[in-house]
């Protein structure tokens, strides 16, 4: 059961890394933890976002988002507003997932957030 | 607006259910952007929307299948919630704009984490999913 133990261990510090990029970037931090899963613990890839689904059912971000709101940093109207459509939205995904090749799906995803965040990062140092 | 929004969230919400993430890498983006948020205001709505447990439908369906370590995910759960409050702290006295650039960096290495193939070393991590995705 040492191996278990090992492997609770790392999976623990690896989702306390995630956490900081969730707090830094105001994320769920799904998206560090499914690659994390998969790459390092060998999870499938269903199983690995099956089990990042879960790790953010509590309330994850609840003390991230104590200190942002604390400084005033968070749109109540915009957010109660966007919650049902995720929710909806979920569901479809979920169903959607058992249907599609995630993997194209995923790969487009990534190329978009590639294109994305160059763009993020030149808007905000390249003046 | 409101329409516009609900829509957006609709959109996020199929991204959340398909790939399993958070949903905050395209909600921040998409505030800043779309609702023309400041970063800082976008990231601590983007945490308050993702409070209410808003992939439980999602989860269900993997559930359904028996994709879900439980024991892993109540672990990552906790793992981040401590990391959570440490980014926060962080976050909350930088500039916007580095802030907002940091977030592009961080952008950029998800894509590539998410892009690589992950390669099952291991055929006991019980991956049903895994031969249709091969196929």
């Amino acid at each position: 059961m040492a191996d278990g133990l090992l492997r609770n261990a790392s999976i623990f510090v690896a989702a306390c890394v995630c956490g900081v990029a969730s707090g830094l970037f105001g994320i769920g931090g799904g998206a560090l933890l499914v690659p994390f899963l998969a790459l390092f613990f060998a999870f499938g890839q269903h199983r690995a976002q099956g089990t990042s689904l879960i790790a953010l059912i509590p309330p994850t971000g609840l003390l991230a988002f104590l200190a942002y709101d604390r400084a005033g940093y968070a749109s109540w109207k915009f957010g109660l507003l966007l919650i049902p459509g995720v929710f909806v939205g979920g569901v479809l995904g979920g169903w959607l997932a058992k249907r599609l090749q995630p993997r194209r799906m995923r790969q487009v995803f990534a190329g978009a957030m590639f294109v994305l965040g160059m763009w993020q990062a030149a808007a905000a140092w390249w003046r | 607006m409101t329409l516009i929004v609900l829509l957006l969230g609709l959109a996020v919400g199929v991204l959340v259910g398909l790939l399993g993430i958070g949903g905050g890498v395209v909600l921040v983006p998409a505030m800043v952007y779309l609702l023309r948020m400041d970063q800082h205001l976008a990231q601590g709505t983007s945490l308050l929307i993702l409070l209410p447990p808003v992939g439980l439908g999602a989860l269900r369906e993997y559930w359904k299948q028996g994709q879900v370590d439980l024991r892993a995910g109540i672990l990552c759960a906790l793992g981040m919630l401590v990391g959570g409050y440490a980014g926060g702290l962080i976050a909350v006295p930088l500039a916007s704009r580095h802030l907002k650039g940091l977030f592009g960096c961080f952008l950029i290495l998800t894509a590539f984490l998410l892009w690589r193939k992950p390669q099952p070393q291991n055929p006991l991590a019980n991956s049903v999913g895994e031969e249709t995705a091969r196929g």
